[in-house]
């Protein structure tokens, strides 16, 4: 398609704005000021107003298609020469656009609570708290539980968990979009990855709690004193920590800094999730045996931080948990020597070591 | 037991992290002139352009040497005494128990009037990789620096391939607008990407009638012309360089060609080929062959007691008898391996298997697998020119009624499915029916049909 992609990409390095200089650290800032100002402060309400929208909800959920459809342009000048990556960024927008904003707007309209078809538990933890299942009409309570508990891990152990995370989820679109230019900022080092072990599923066992408790407290209704304190407590923190702070505020504001999907690598309880599902499934990395030249851009431009030459050097097909599928090291590799793939393992595959650091 | 392994690329450093992984206590010591850190001399081309930082190209996390307790010597090895069993440096010596010889390429040079002028250079080393960066970016780009300011500063020796070159940039106080890159070959190609994406004006000289006729023949050789042209470089086929013209301030100003084409230009970069890193062992008691190979045998073991090579240094046997080195990133990483083994006293042998290689020219993938037409047209073999929502090239050499070679553009394929349909001697018939098997396109990619036509009976 575009035969100025390569030239694109390979520049990548030269702008100090997305090789962190002071111009990105202070979009960084600017980023972090709006999530702050979003989150925290009512001050976007009256512009919302002003051009006929509800709330400022739905001002940042225009700005955030905007800025995706205006990201994704840019992607493609970049990525667009590969096939996968051209569709994959249609399908990953539109159903933002169509799901995440006009939908929603569409229910607004029509006088009913909106709802976000694209999204889940335990990204969205409060779609299996009771009180918001008892607001919804039956087709989405059927929606959000089978979706959540059935659909979501059954298409997960079939395509890997990039079907969500790459080709649905919001987050994930953003990060894909107008977060691209910064993907490569992603730490390789063993730290990060240790890290993220950490934090990753902190969170989700704290979804999961919160989750349980939220609704058990609902279930046992008002007149539990002390546990019906605890559980409001713990579902105003979990959504000022979790889904203001983390999600927003450092998962979005840093991406300048430390690279796309800051959100998704270290806090979504969503990715944890499914990654570990993942793991039990179909989707994996194939490599091509005895054709790496280790140049490593396969590590470089991953997002989520993985040392994919380190597994491509030593003939190791791979699936990690935390591998979002995007598909980015198989179309940066020069020597073609990586290639997604969704199928059981068959006689004679080598079973998968751990990660093959040098360790002594 | 104390091994002494010269060069960390990554001959030297598989065979060092092999002996580590089995002997916690022996002392290894890797003399490195050129970095500090072990890294993928591949993707220079990355770091020049932009697409990669100085830290990216390196596999290994830096704090492997301190984990793996190897001793860093950051040296010149300026020869080895057989007999005293000791590894020779600029007024210091190291002794060894066994000793592996890792040392690699250099860039060869060219005898053109002008080849010593400012702004001539090579792009083989780190210490090139930095020269070209301040010629072209004024310095190393954002992100990109390397480890600390003098990591690949050397004390250096004459006639080093890793010594800093002089930038003309900084004495014409502005970086290059033009580049002439000359010669046919994968690093040439590599070098003329990587300055296109600098924004340079490029010229590429190339003295065959095509690209790369070694491997490539004249059918594909135009459609990399073409893809080269379309990007604007200024290709010139079957011409040579008469000599390299300089202007009164010492820099590099332009070229002009046998067939008396002239070109003004701010940087050359000479790329026609590498030969074995070995003149420092000129004055030692280790056999090497006329090229400067270090002579091994199938063990990688060379004349002298102890000593081994691996790597591009090394010319290994070949199968049809005679010695010759492979310079390429896997068999130096397969050396390694056997050197490894060897250090730790086991019985190791090198074997070459069919040969097989990939590379992306410009924007066009490629993959060749086994025995190829080599220095003429391959008029003769089976061809299928794809075009449509994939543009591709598939040849097949057919040699005494079984396919031998493969040469692949512009999808990509499965080398190892190829290269065991030729050491099962298949027939064309045979391969094409079964092609698609060795696909390795990206999902999505609409797969390779070959017309009825093309087809051949048993
Ligand atoms: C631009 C470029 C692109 C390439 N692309 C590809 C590719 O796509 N595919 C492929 O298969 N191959 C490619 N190659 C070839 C590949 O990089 C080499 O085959 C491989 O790196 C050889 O590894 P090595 O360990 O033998 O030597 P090297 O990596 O060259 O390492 C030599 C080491 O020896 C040390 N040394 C040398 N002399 C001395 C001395 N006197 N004293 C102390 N230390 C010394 C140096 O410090 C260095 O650490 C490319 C090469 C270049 C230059
Ligand atoms: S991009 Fe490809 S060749 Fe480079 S390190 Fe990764 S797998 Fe190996």
């Amino acid at each position: 398609m575009d035969g100025q992609a390569q030239q694109r990409l390979m520049a990548t390095y030269r702008d100090a704005w997305r090789s962190r200089g002071i111009v990105a650290w202070l979009v960084s800032i600017g980023i972090v000021a709006v999530y702050v100002t979003l989150y925290f402060t009512d001050v976007l309400d009256p512009p919302a107003a002003a051009i006929g929208l509800e709330s400022k909800w739905f001002l940042y959920s225009f700005v955030y298609s905007a800025a995706m459809i205006a990201g994704a342009w840019s992607f493609l000048r970049r990525h667009g020469n590969s096939r996968y990556q051209r569709v994959r960024t249609y399908v990953n927008v539109g159903v933002q656009v169509l799901l995440g904003f006009c939908v929603p707007f569409a229910m607004k309209l029509a006088g009913q609570k909106d709802f976000y078809l694209s999204y889940f538990w335990p990204l969205k933890i409060d779609y299996l708290f009771p009180t918001t299942l008892r607001s919804l009409p039956v087709y989405l309570v059927l929606y959000a539980m089978l979706g959540s508990l059935v659909a979501v891990p059954l298409l997960t152990i079939y395509f890997g968990k990039r079907w969500y995370c790459s080709w649905v989820c919001g987050c994930g679109a953003l990060a894909n979009t107008i977060g691209d230019p910064w993907r490569h900022l992603s730490s390789k080092s063993t730290a990060a990855w240790r890290l993220e072990n950490v934090t990753v599923y902190a969170v989700l066992a704290l979804a999961v709690s919160t989750t349980a408790v939220v609704a058990g407290n609902q279930f046992l209704g008002p007149g539990h004193g002390a546990f019906s304190h605890f559980a409001s407590q713990l579902q105003h923190y979990y959504f000022l920590v979790v889904a203001s702070v983390l999600a927003g505020v450092v998962g979005t504001g840093l991406y300048p800094i430390l690279g796309t999907r800051v959100w998704c690598r270290y806090f979504c309880p969503m990715a944890a999730l499914l990654g570990l599902v993942q793991k039990l499934g179909r989707f994996r990395i194939a490599v091509k045996p005895d054709m790496c030249i280790s140049c490593g851009n396969c590590s470089t431009y991953c997002e989520m931080g993985i040392d994919v030459r380190s597994y491509a050097q030593s003939n190791q097909s791979f699936t990690r948990a935390s591998c979002v599928g995007c598909g980015m090291c198989a179309h940066v590799c020069p020597r073609g020597v990586l290639r997604l793939e969704n199928r059981w393992p068959i006689q004679g595959d080598k079973k998968q070591q751990s990660l093959p650091v040098v360790d002594f | 037991m104390r091994i002494v392994i010269v060069g960390n690329g990554v001959a030297g450093m598989e065979a060092a992290l092999g002996v580590r992984a089995r002997e916690p206590r022996w002392s290894i010591t890797i003399v490195s002139e050129e970095s500090d850190h072990f890294f993928s001399r591949t993707a220079l081309m990355y770091v020049l352009a932009g697409q990669m930082s100085h830290r990216d190209i390196e596999p290994l996390e830096r704090d492997l040497y301190a984990r793996a307790r190897f001793d860093r010597v950051r040296a010149r090895a300026t020869g080895v005494d057989v007999n005293a069993r000791v590894v020779e440096l600029a007024g210091d010596t190291i002794p060894y128990d066994r000793l592996l010889v890792a040392s690699g390429s250099r860039p060869r040079s060219a005898a053109w009037k002008g080849a010593h002028l400012r702004g001539v250079g090579h792009f083989v080393t780190l210490q090139d990789l930095e020269w070209l960066e301040h010629e072209v970016h004024g310095g190393p780009s954002c992100g990109g620096r390397p480890p600390r300011p003098d990591a690949h500063e050397t004390p250096i020796a004459h006639g080093s391939p890793y010594r800093r070159r002089q930038v003309a940039a900084e004495a014409r106080r502005r970086t290059a607008r033009s580049a002439l890159v000359i010669g046919g070959g994968l690093i040439g190609i590599e070098a003329v990407e990587s300055l296109l994406a600098a924004g340079l004006t490029v010229h590429l000289w190339v003295r065959d009638e095509w690209f790369w006729p070694l491997a490539i023949d004249r059918r594909e050789g135009a459609w990399i012309a073409e893809a080269l042209r379309s990007h604007g470089v200024e290709v010139r086929y079957g011409d040579e360089v008469e000599e390299l013209l300089g202007g009164d301030d010492g820099n590099v100003r332009g070229a002009r060609s046998t067939q008396g084409a002239e070109i003004a230009v701010d940087v050359v970069v000479i790329a026609i080929g590498v030969v074995p890193n070995t003149e420092w062992l000129a004055a030692s008691a280790i056999e090497r062959d006329r090229g400067g190979g270090i002579l091994v045998d199938a063990g990688l073991r060379t004349s002298a007691p102890d000593v081994l090579a691996a790597g591009d240094c090394a010319s290994v046997p070949w199968p049809g008898g005679g010695h010759r080195p492979e310079q390429l990133w896997y068999t130096a990483r397969d050396q390694g391996r056997v050197a490894a083994r060897r250090l730790l006293g086991d019985e190791a042998t090198y074997a070459r298997g069919i040969f097989y290689n990939s590379a992306k020219l410009v924007d066009i993938e490629y993959t060749a697998v086994g025995q190829l037409a080599s220095g003429r047209d391959g008029a003769a073999d089976w061809l299928f020119e794809e075009r449509g929502r994939v543009r591709s090239s598939t040849r097949i050499a057919v040699r005494n009624g079984h396919v031998a070679g493969f040469s692949l553009l512009g999808r990509r394929w499965d080398h190892s499915v190829l290269g065991r349909w030729i050491a099962e001697r298949r027939s064309l018939a045979w391969v094409l029916d079964h092609l698609t098997e060795a696909g390795w396109d990206s999902e999505l990619v609409p797969p390779l049909v070959v017309p009825p036509e093309l087809r051949v009976t048993r």
